[in-house]
């Protein structure tokens, strides 16, 4: 199903808000950067915290001079909902995040490969559409 | 604990850059966030993560202005 999802054009990247699902199936929303140069997408370890996904983060974790995210960790996430789709057993990487970033994810071309995307700028949405499997 | 539901304008102007954990909030239809009950607050992101909320539905956002500017940071005196 195509979906349509809004996005503010006066932002300096695309955010949207998207679903995390926990094991108990419980919602946690949060706030993401669509990142089309990323091939993996990447979530927040203190977002996967909150959720209860992981446990904890080391506290021997920073970023990296010339880095901006420190991956130190890959998780397949249960279930998410980003732009309308539901994806289940989706694998990322769990990541270290400058917290003035405000994002609980960078959400990659492993994610926006799975449909056919739209990014219309004059209105304001990211239109994603799911590959009809022949 | 807060008990007040606020818009997502009001959370930012009275938690400035702050980390929120929400609860009993709202989205319109395509998942947008719309208001809800702050139940935690803190400036520092693992502070505010914690402890988890396993099996209780939330928002975990920040009020303030993202200073994520992509991941190319060697060109940042090129970027716009």
């Amino acid at each position: 199903m195509q979906t349509v999802t809004p996005f503010d054009t006066g932002k300096h990247h695309i955010c949207i808000d998207f679903l995390l699902i926990d094991n108990t199936g419980t919602r946690h929303d949060c706030f993401g950067v669509v990142d089309t140069g990323a091939p993996r997408t990447e979530f927040s370890d203190a977002f996967l915290v909150h959720a209860g996904l992981i446990a904890s983060v080391e506290s021997d974790i920073s970023i990296q001079p010339g880095l901006q995210t420190q991956k130190h960790d890959t998780l397949v996430l249960p279930s998410v909902v980003i732009c309308g789709q539901s994806l289940k057993d989706f694998p990322v990487m769990v990541s270290r995040f400058d917290e003035g970033w405000g994002i609980g994810a960078l959400i990659g071309l492993d994610f926006f490969r799975r449909f056919r995307v739209t990014i219309d700028y004059e209105r304001g949405n990211l239109i994603c559409e799911p590959y009809v499997v022949a | 604990m807060e008990s007040e539901k606020l818009t997502w304008e009001d959370m930012q102007e009275r938690y400035p850059n702050e980390w929120l954990v929400i609860v009993d909030y709202e989205t319109d239809e395509t998942g947008r966030f719309l208001c809800g009950v702050v139940k935690r607050h803190s400036a520092d992101m693992d502070e505010a993560a914690m402890p988890p909320m396993v099996g209780t539905r939330t928002a975990f956002r920040y009020t303030g202005e993202s200073t994520f500017r992509g991941l190319r940071s060697h060109a940042n005196r090129h970027a716009l």
